[in-house]
């Protein structure tokens, strides 16, 4: 039922009527430009490790890496949201009993994420440390598993090593942009090699070494929460996701 | 004239006394004794008949994330698990020494090594011709650690790999029959080293020697870099 209102009644000249129209069609064609432009939504994982009784490391004062990760968390999901990735966290809050890596690899397992991220933070060494999984890479295609065949637990991440090579290299390009000292390595620091997603281990010392309280500093951290979101939109402009539009009613996960 | 049995209680407290100050003076001694052996960051007495012998350890380095072969000096025993003991814990004392590039805290480090034969699995074992030289049993290490160590271990990522990947280089430098190491804590399975290395996997003994590369810009980027002079070679 449309309900048509006479524009008599309000003493409007009729030939106002077609620029209207033309403004309205103008912005509503804009605006679908605008949504052509915006780049493939991607779900992106957060994991802020540690929590409960495992307190992480006890980084300057009082600080303890379970609680730095958990406000990095907040801060990388208040910068990614606009900028329409998808999100979901591992964890938006202390747990009261022990929360283990498996438990995590789980959850980023069935969510299917295009990236997972987990979130450390020390005392030790200076910068941004990214770290990827110590598996070895499928040399070739025939080393992949087929798509039907069960996935080791303990290997999961292995055919994941090169997406998540070039996902530990856009973030350091990022950061470096950003003017923040980065290292790239490798180790087995569970849950990586149980994660099915091309995934990376941030972890976030003090800016040098002669200002270990630097790590608590605000600033620094949102430094590295911007670089962080600029390497990930480069990582999805050159990785666009295979499927296309991740289900964005799939991406709501710990939502604060 | 004091009472005979004032005299007697008198004599009994000043013994007691003397037998407390001796108790105390002795539990100080103690206390002190085991002090000066944490904070002793020399490796274990080597036999005095042994002469000093060059190894090659694989040293790590915070700043670079680095592990680079470092030619060494060191008084060794002949017996191989000791020597593997006594090789870890001259490793890791140098971490402890001021200016370290690796900085740990001294102590005690680790308890044991146990050197345990591993028979070939059954498809490796081809052979080429009646006389081909043995091929040397692979073992397995399993590295004691003290718990002390574990304790005072600095807390990341980075720092754990590291001395893992140290003490994996120096085994498969000084030990090539050495395919695989696992770790201990006192005696027993342990999750990790100080929140974050895995210490309940088998690792691969293998040369760890790695200088990871700066990020490279995509090829895509117009001001792309090409150098790759700087590659790395992971374990
Ligand atoms: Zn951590």
């Amino acid at each position: 039922m449309i309900t048509v209102t006479p524009l008599k009644s309000y003493n409007q000249p009729k030939a106002l009527n077609p620029p209207l129209k033309l403004i309205a069609a103008t912005i509503f064609l804009a605006a679908l430009a605008l949504k052509a432009q915006q780049p493939p939504r991607i779900v992106v994982l957060l994991d802020p490790a540690h929590g409960g009784p495992d307190a992480g490391a006890h980084l300057s004062g009082t600080l303890l890496e379970k609680d730095l990760t958990l406000s990095l968390n907040s801060r990388l999901r208040a910068a990614l949201a606009p900028n329409n990735f998808g999100l979901i966290s591992t964890r938006d809050s202390d747990p009261t009993v022990p929360f283990l890596t498996d438990q995590r690899a789980e959850i980023a397992n069935r969510t299917h994420p295009a990236a997972c991220l987990t979130l450390h933070a020390t005392s030790s060494g200076r910068g941004i440390h990214i770290v990827t999984s110590a598996l070895p890479a499928p040399r070739e295609a025939a080393d992949l598993p087929s798509p039907h065949a069960p996935i080791p637990w303990d290997a999961a991440q292995s055919a994941s090593i090169p997406q998540s090579l070039r996902l530990a290299n856009e973030l350091g390009v990022a950061l470096l942009h950003a003017r923040i000292p980065v290292l790239l390595t490798q180790g087995s620091i569970p849950p990586l090699d149980n994660l099915n997603c091309p995934a990376v281990a941030i972890e976030i010392a003090p800016l040098s070494f002669s200002k270990p309280a630097s790590i608590n500093d605000a600033a620094y951290q949102q430094r590295i929460v911007q670089a962080i979101a600029a390497g990930l939109s480069s990582w999805r402009a050159h990785n666009p996701p295979v499927v296309p539009g991740a289900s964005p009613n799939t991406a709501t996960g710990a939502a604060h | 004239m004091i009472p005979r049995y004032q005299r007697i209680i008198f004599w009994s407290l000043v013994g007691g006394i003397a037998l407390m100050a001796a108790f105390l003076l002795h539990g100080c001694q103690q206390a002190h004794k085991r002090l000066t052996a944490l904070n002793d960051a020399t490796p274990i007495a080597a036999p005095t008949n042994t002469n000093t012998e060059d190894v090659t350890l694989a040293v790590a380095n915070d700043a670079d994330a680095s592990i680079s072969p470092n030619a060494d000096q060191v008084a060794l025993p002949q017996d191989p698990s000791l020597r593997a003991r006594a090789l870890l814990d001259h490793l890791l004392s140098t971490y402890s020494l001021p200016g370290s590039a690796h900085p740990l805290q001294s102590g005690p480090a680790v308890d044991d090594v146990f050197l345990v034969n591993q028979s070939p699995a059954p498809n490796a074992a081809v052979v080429i011709s009646d006389n081909a030289a043995p091929v040397p049993q692979s073992q397995l290490a399993i590295v004691n650690l003290h718990d002390s160590f574990v304790d005072r271990h600095p807390s990341g990522i980075l720092t754990e790999a590291l001395t893992i990947q140290s003490i994996i280089g120096t085994l498969h430098f000084a030990f090539p029959a050495i395919k695989q190491v696992r770790f201990l804590v006192n005696g027993q399975p342990h999750d990790t080293l100080a929140g974050h290395a895995d210490l309940l996997r088998t690792y691969p003994a293998a040369d760890t020697t790695s200088h990871p590369r700066p990020p490279q810009l995509p090829p895509d980027t117009p001001d792309a870099t090409t150098d790759t002079s700087t590659d790395a070679t992971h374990p």
